[in-house]
């Protein structure tokens, strides 16, 4: 059947496949700037020749289907990687604020804690004097001051932290909703063998949103995509998603739950799992040191002024406000109990001009006041513990982005739209097309010719 | 023949690379402006730590510094006081052994003995010195340690006790501040008060002047001895004020090696920010600007 007008549809195949392979190239064009697009490519195949005799015709082309190049795995990595990066972020950026109100400089517990001992310093040398009681008793109130302010600050970011939470929980089931309903319609067209090539790579970029947020791991079977927590918690099989809810915890935080089941402790990737970090762990331990630290110090500093006498000869009271017997809001509820420069506990004896006290309220510099430490050792280490968090984990946030970053790049060189080729490709199937346009001609020639064989 | 396919889009390599650029850019302005690398705790975690407990310690060693100053001017004070109490001994030993001499005439001893009393006030006065509103004869107690009474053997009765202060002016190290009036003016093995007034009684009885005289040299001499522990305590504190510089230059070396801004290599890499961000500003405009679709007609 190699007749001219076989040779006709050979050419009209020749035409239609070029059209298609062009119609991909302009798709790859016109999303060359859309996020998480892969490119595509034309599978061109030969069409089933015709035997005649000893001679086999071929019978033109077939555009078959229109791939996606992509790289599943590769996927899943940047998925994973980006949990990890969404997590580091969130925490750093937590803990970054709150080693604001740990830098060394004049307002920080630290040097409060020096300029109380300093004030006292100044009482020695003249202990009935009203000034330097009055310079010690302000001190002290600026030392409690920045306890609380400090540990405020600190229940303030934690609040804020928790209205992330509550956040990120609604972008969560917003994404899983939206997740689920591509699962419908990308099985729906793959149970009809079409390409759902424009919804997988719309999913995959939900996914990684998603991935920024929670951990999610992906289970691939045949009624669809199944996204789990990573303890097993399921957000979304195949068309069907499951919204996660809040429910404020007795501690006044909010606590996630996916159906019915309390699932806190267990996010510990993506950004809720280092929102929940700082919320759970690194911010009420920072709160508790604080508390025992201002705890252990008022104790200290009121036991020594028990043991003096005030400038009315009378025995000594508490310096400040006694602390909680637990030690919890310590910090928080740290304040001066004297309000009267003369009832500063300075004499040892009662005689007013003695200062033997100021003394014994000067040695708890030196002395052991939580966990073993003197309250200077006790801050400097806190410094430290909120130091090397933000430290370490600006450090690994550092890496994780590089990571991303190449496996972007590694993405890209699978996936991504490079105008050159597809210039070079649209210059190909322009030029087949030509040809085969130029074939109809030379048929249609030859057909007149035939039409005309014979005439006078 | 295929080339290895490499990502066609490298804008987002570029932009990242940028944005570190300009954040070490930030990092080594703001040491150089600041003049310290520490300038949040997760800047050198240890490092904060320790310049925590640097900056106690020197702010430790100025207090130390600020309670020697004001001491200081008490010891002064002290001291001088001492000196005319020992100048006003000086001239009731004089005025007895001129009233021991046998011409003087009753009336002659009693202009001596008149003399006696203006100099045993004076001594109360000085007993009663005070600085900055405190008495510093007069223990730990605030009232005016002696008064003239004539109901007790030597004419003046100390109404301040024996208590003393301590200030500490470096680890460990604490000086005593005052001596009780008790133990410089009132002292039983040289009672100033009471030499006197036994020489004023003998000068009126006309006898036992000797041994009245011998009395106020004692007291002379004690007075005299108790100036020297005003002297070793200045002393002290002169060496201590020597030491705690020392201690505070050591301490300011510390805290800049630990934290100070090593500025050659901060500019350095202020430098070497910039032109890594020039360069990458420059990749970036050159990048993706044609593809092969410009030169197809």
């Amino acid at each position: 059947m190699s007749g001219l007008f076989g040779t006709l549809s050979i050419a009209l195949s020749a035409l239609e496949a070029s059209q298609g392979a062009l119609a991909s190239t302009t798709n790859n064009v016109a999303n060359v700037n859309t996020p998480g697009f892969s490119r595509q490519r034309p599978v061109l195949v030969e069409n089933s020749p015709v035997v005649q005799g000893q001679l086999t015709f071929g019978t033109g082309v077939t555009l078959q289907q229109i791939e996606s190049l992509r790289d599943p795995i590769l996927q899943m990595r940047i998925q994973e990687e980006t949990q990890h990066q969404g997590q580091l972020d969130a925490f750093v950026s937590a803990m970054q604020q709150a080693q604001v109100m740990f830098a060394s400089s004049s307002g920080d517990i630290g040097s409060q804690i020096s300029k109380f001992f300093s004030s006292l310093s100044q009482l020695s040398t003249n202990p009935a004097n009203l000034a330097l009681r009055q310079g010690v008793l302000t001190a002290a109130a600026n030392l409690a001051s920045t306890f609380r302010n400090t540990a405020s600050n600190l229940t303030q970011q934690r609040s804020n932290l928790d209205l992330s939470v509550t956040q990120a929980i609604q972008q969560v089931n917003l994404l899983t909703k939206r997740i689920a309903g591509l699962n419908s319609q990308i099985s729906g067209m793959q149970g009809l063998n079409q390409d759902a090539s424009a919804f997988i790579d719309q999913r995959d970029v939900l996914i990684g949103q998603l991935s920024s947020l929670v951990d999610v791991s992906q289970i691939h079977s045949d009624n669809g995509l199944t996204l789990t927590t990573s303890n097993g918690t399921a957000l979304v099989a195949g068309g069907q998603s499951f919204a996660l809810n809040t429910q404020t915890d007795i501690s006044g935080v909010q606590h996630i739950f996916a159906q019915g089941k309390d699932i806190t402790g267990n996010l510990t990737s993506g950004q809720l799992g280092g929102l929940l970090q700082a919320r759970d762990q690194n911010i009420p331990t920072l709160l508790s040191n604080l508390d025992t630290l201002a705890a252990g110090f008022a104790t200290s500093v009121n036991t020594a002024h028990r043991s003096g006498f005030d400038l009315n000869g009378a025995a000594g009271g508490d310096f400040f406000v006694a602390p909680p017997i637990s030690g919890v809001g310590a910090a928080a509820s740290m304040a001066v109990q004297i309000t009267d420069p003369a009832l500063i506990a300075a004499s040892s004896d009662g005689s007013p001009g003695s200062n033997g006290n100021v003394n014994v309220l000067s040695a708890v510099h030196d002395q052991v006041v939580a966990s073993g430490q003197t309250a200077t050792e006790y801050y400097a280490n806190l410094v430290f513990g909120v130091g090397s968090n933000v430290s370490n984990g600006s450090a690994e946030l550092s890496s994780s982005q590089l990571i991303l970053r190449q496996l972007q790049d590694q993405r890209g060189s699978v996936s991504g739209v490079s105008l050159d080729e597809e210039a070079a490709n649209m210059v190909q199937y322009q030029r087949a097309y030509d040809a085969a346009a130029r074939v109809v001609t030379t048929v249609n020639q030859m057909l007149d010719t035939v039409i005309n064989m014979g005439r006078p | 023949m295929s080339a290895i396919r490499v990502n066609p889009n490298p804008t987002a390599d570029l932009l990242a690379a940028l944005a570190q650029n300009q954040q070490q850019q930030q990092i080594a302005l703001l040491q150089l402006a600041s003049g310290t690398k520490i300038n949040a705790p997760s800047d050198d975690p240890a490092g904060a730590a320790v310049l925590t407990q640097i900056h106690d310690r020197s702010s430790q060693a100025d207090s130390f510094q600020r309670s020697m100053s004001s001491i200081t001017g008490q010891f002064q004070t002290a001291d001088s006081t001492l000196n005319s109490a020992v100048l006003a001994l000086q001239r009731a030993i004089t005025l007895g052994v001129q009233g021991a001499t046998g011409t003087l005439s009753d009336s002659d001893r009693a202009a001596v003995a008149a003399e006696l009393k203006g100099l045993r006030d004076q001594l109360i006065s000085l007993g009663n010195v005070t600085y900055q509103g405190q008495f510093i004869f007069a223990g730990t107690s605030q009232t005016q340690p002696f008064v003239a009474d004539s109901s007790v053997s030597s004419g003046v009765r100390y109404d301040g006790n024996a208590g003393v202060n301590k200030v500490t002016v470096g680890n460990g190290f604490a000086l005593q501040v005052n001596q009780p009036g008790s133990d410089v003016f009132n002292a039983p093995a040289a009672n100033v008060f009471q030499s006197i007034n036994d020489l004023i009684n003998a000068l009126g009885a006309n006898s036992g002047i000797d041994t009245a005289v011998v009395g106020v040299r004692k007291a002379f001499d004690f007075v005299t001895s108790q100036r020297v522990f005003y002297g070793n305590a200045l002393n002290q504190i002169d060496s201590q004020q020597t030491f705690l510089n020392t201690e505070k230059l050591n301490l300011s070396q510390q805290e800049n090696t630990i934290g100070g801004t090593d500025l050659a290599a901060s500019a350095s890499q202020l430098v070497n920010a910039q032109t890594a961000r020039n360069a990458g500003l420059a990749a970036m405009g050159r990048s993706p600007q044609t593809s092969l679709f410009d030169f197809l007609k």
